[in-house]
């Protein structure tokens, strides 16, 4: 991954860069995979974005439009066709990003504790710490008397958190999550929204967070995002300006949240009806 | 649950059946070995050693063998499954050469090898290896690729990914390519020592078949099904223990116990099946087996190596009897929460019915395992005698015409727990029937049907009430009560007609000292519908016929030596 493009950026010094370097830089990014009958689909087709450090970043739209091919793009899993990634990698020390996977995404065959030293241990982590950093966040997701336990027999939702455990215990610089809360239930999802937004506002990580909630992307992010239909370019980019800490019921009451997530909407809807269009096609 | 016990059944049906033809000479003996023959070759077998080396020869070739095939195909089968280029090279080759039976390549192994130990290992390392190779690749091939992208996007290197996430996620698969390969192995090594061995499982079964020595080929099948069964199981094992999280699967709360917890908690369970199998009630098995063996030591037949045999094998089955009665009594509704009778534990949930009956399975089994070998010393008739207890005790309450229900208990107590258990003991010991023997057990069958019947007299009101037609409910509480002192007073008046031809010796007399006890228990149930006092009476039966059986017991024991 190009980490150190930012810093080379000429006749900087490395502490001025970092202030007025983004920490992701994504410039005129192509993706391209093979299609099913032999030519190309283009999942992302020349998209520019820049992620300051810090900053909680939403990126919302249709179906299939290439939110997470570009999340995997930026957790370097996939290379990009054409374009340049960059990722400001500042302490050697952590791991540059940690992804929470779309759907259930823990080992069957490790235990819940095991699972969260997961990174912890491929890192060659000194045993002692990782102990203790599995403990916390085993604690902060309320699963630490299923430490023992296998995720065959937890619900989904545990399985949920554990994934969410096994991310923060990494302590990435960022963390890029895939429709974390997607298969939990309306109570389950508030609760480990509001943990995310109390963690994130002691950590202040940079986070870039793949939904289909417009809600959930105002409630969390600094920023909202939108992507259009495939091939995915960015249609909208908003900064979210609600004071923190942010409470989702206050919040949803304010007629800015509420003007917001409308325009936003509107936009929306237009673009998850090209992306079934495309879809039409695509099966015709 | 009905299924479970059908699965029992038939396998015990399909040896009763072959056990009888074999008797009745319908199969020819020369072809088709008994049962209770190939029982009692194997014992002979385990007696001098043969069987134990044997199967020790084989085993070991089976597990070294099986190491040199499963571990190479292992490491071979996961690069397959990781790498196309290994996979596109080796498939080929091993889908050309997995089909050909491995017992086929003897010869070639043979020529290149020899005769020794290591072409026999070979063999089998070759059956098991493709096997495992096969399915570890399978295996790995089905990894979902989110998990090798978790694990790289947690810093995993190359050969971490492997050990954490190829293996284990393979590891299911891997396991049924070696429980495969494992029953491959069986055969083939089964197979390989039919030629140039001199010695194993393989080795015994194709030369006594040479000799038309029929007993030990059967002896040998027999060994080498057990064998593969028991193989099986010690894989089921280590599948639980190297693959936890499966069996980890279906269950939603982890508790931890600590071993004292579980040994206090073992201490329980046995304590629970000990009140369970009722071991109050073994006297009415114990004392006419005792007795049995007191007479034909008394009439100069005892082997102590037999009798023991059969006491143990008795009271296998009573404890049996006493666990199914339990468990279809629950079933029947019979026996309610505040019911006197039985033991109480699936009432009082301390064990399952599903427990209840796996326990009467495990005891029956034993009685007949027991049993086999007792027919294959003592021949035909205690073979007959078995069968007709078997069905005596099946149709006692699991039969939709239970005899219990239908007011044949007694009678069925009687015949059953008096002269056949006594005459059986007899037989086994002497290897005659004697006339004698059937008149002296009469006694105690009198006070065995008594014991049943003080306990219908108790629930003479609960088994009309379901429909349970035991004699006593039939004849009514005033004729019960009548029958009840004929069957006290039958015992005493066959004691005296026994002694008086000669037939026990005069020793036995001491057992008219329980005559008063009698009286007063017959005096007692005529006089109340207490069921309070109806169940002392009941106790006080049983410990009647305990006592009255001793003291009997006592007196040929007396009359062997002071003659």
């Amino acid at each position: 991954m190009g980490c150190d493009w930012a810093n080379e950026m000429i006749g900087m010094a490395p502490a001025a860069a970092q202030a007025a370097s983004p920490k992701i830089a994504v410039q005129h990014l192509e993706f391209a995979y093979p299609g099913a009958r032999g030519g190309t689909i283009m999942a992302l087709a020349g998209l520019n974005l820049a992620v300051p450090d810090g900053q909680f970043c939403c990126i919302v739209g249709p179906s299939g439009c290439g939110k997470s091919t570009l999340l995997r793009l930026l957790a370097g899993l996939e290379q990009p066709t054409r374009g340049n990634i960059a990722v400001r990698h500042d302490n050697p020390a952590l791991p540059v990003n940690s992804m929470v996977f779309q759907g259930d995404s823990t080992f069957p065959w490790l235990t819940v504790r095991e699972n969260v030293a997961y990174g912890l241990a491929q890192r060659h982590v000194p045993a002692a710490l990782r102990v203790a950093r599995v403990a916390t966040f085993l604690d902060m997701v309320g699963l630490r008397s299923f430490s023992d336990a296998y995720p065959g027999q937890l619900s989904g939702g545990m399985r949920q958190r554990v994934s969410l455990a096994r991310a923060l215990a990494n302590d990435p610089e960022i963390l890029l999550m895939d429709e974390p809360f997607a298969s939990l239930d309306e109570q389950n999802r508030l609760l480990l929204q509001l943990e995310l937004l109390r963690i994130w506002e002691t950590e202040r990580k940079t986070v870039v967070f793949v939904t289909h909630s417009i809600d959930e992307a105002l409630l969390l992010g600094d920023r909202v995002l939108l992507m259009s239909a495939r091939p995915g370019r960015l249609l909208l980019d908003e900064l979210v300006a609600f004071p923190r800490p942010r409470d989702p019921y206050t919040l949803k009451r304010e007629a800015a949240f509420g003007d917001m997530a409308y325009r936003i909407w509107e936009l929306l809807r237009r673009e998850v009806n090209r992306a079934r269009d495309i879809e039409m096609q695509g099966v015709a | 649950m009905r299924n479970r016990l059908l699965s029992f059944l038939s396998p015990v049906a399909l040896l009763v059946a072959w056990e009888a033809l074999v008797r009745l000479k319908i199969l020819d003996i020369r072809f088709f070995a008994a049962p209770s023959q190939v029982l009692g070759r194997l014992v002979a077998m385990a007696a001098s050693g043969m069987l134990m080396d044997d199967v020790s020869i084989s085993l070991q070739r089976i597990f070294l063998g099986f190491l040199l095939g499963a571990l190479p195909a292992i490491a071979l089968g996961m690069l397959m499954g990781l790498s196309s280029p290994v996979r596109a090279l080796l498939a080929p080759i091993a889908a050309a050469i997995y089909p050909i039976p491995k017992i086929a390549i003897l010869p070639m192994i043979i020529i290149l090898f020899g005769l020794g130990e290591t072409s026999k290992i070979l063999t089998v390392a070759l059956s098991v290896f493709f096997l495992v190779l096969l399915n570890t690749a399978a295996g790995v091939l089905a990894i979902d690729p989110k998990y090798f992208d978790i694990a790289r996007n947690n810093g995993a290197s190359r050969w971490q990914i492997y050990w954490t996430v190829a293996f284990p996620a393979a590891l299911p698969s891997i396991m049924t390519g070696c429980q495969l390969g494992m029953g491959f192995a069986l055969t083939v090594i089964v197979g390989t020592e039919f030629l140039g061995a001199d010695r194993g499982i393989g080795y015994r079964i194709w030369t006594s078949y040479q000799v038309y020595d029929i007993e030990t080929t059967y002896a040998g099948l027999v060994v080498t099904a057990v064998i593969g069964w028991l193989l099986t199981i010690l894989l089921q094992e280590i599948e639980h223990w190297i693959i936890p999280w499966r069996a980890a699967g279906q269950v939603r709360t982890s508790s931890v116990h600590t071993s004292s917890q579980e040994q206090s908690s073992m201490k329980r369970y046995a304590g629970i099946w000990l009140k369970a199998v009722r071991p109050f009630s073994f006297t009415a098995s114990v004392i006419p087996v005792v007795l049995g063996g007191a007479a034909a030591a008394y009439y100069g037949f005892f082997n102590p190596w037999l009798f023991l045999l059969t006491l143990v094998g008795s009271v296998a089955i009573h404890a049996g009897t006493n666990l199914a009665n339990d468990y279809y009594d629950h079933m029947k509704g019979a026996d309610g929460p505040d019911s006197l009778g039985p033991s109480k534990v699936i009432q009082q949930g301390e064990l399952s019915p599903r427990a209840v009956l796996g326990g009467a399975i495990l005891a029956f089994a034993l009685g007949a395992a027991i049993g086999l070998y007792l027919v294959s010393v003592a021949g035909s008739f205690i073979f007959w005698l078995g069968v007709f207890s078997i069905l005596a005790g099946f149709f006692y309450t699991a039969s939709p015409a239970a005899l219990a229900y239908i007011g044949l208990g007694e009678i069925t107590v009687f015949i059953f727990m008096g002269p056949v258990i006594v005459l059986g003991t007899y037989y086994v010991q002497a290897q005659q029937v004697s006339w004698p023997v059937v008149l002296l057990s009469l006694p105690i069958g009198f006070l065995v049907a008594a014991i049943l019947h003080a306990n219908n007299l108790r629930d003479i009101e609960g088994d009309r009430a379901i429909g349970k037609r035991t004699l006593a409910s039939i004849l009514g509480r005033h004729s019960a009560v009548i029958e009840y002192a004929i069957l006290l007073g039958g015992c005493y008046l066959f004691l005296a007609l026994i002694i008086a031809l000669g037939i026990a010796p005069l020793w036995t007399i001491i057992a008219f000292l329980t005559l008063p006890t009698a009286i007063s228990l017959a005096r007692r149930a005529a006089s109340t519908v207490d069921t309070k006092i109806l169940n002392g009476v009941l106790r006080r039966t049983a410990q009647l016929h305990t006592n009255f059986g001793l003291l009997m017991i006592a007196g040929f024991v007396i009359g062997l030596f002071v003659k």
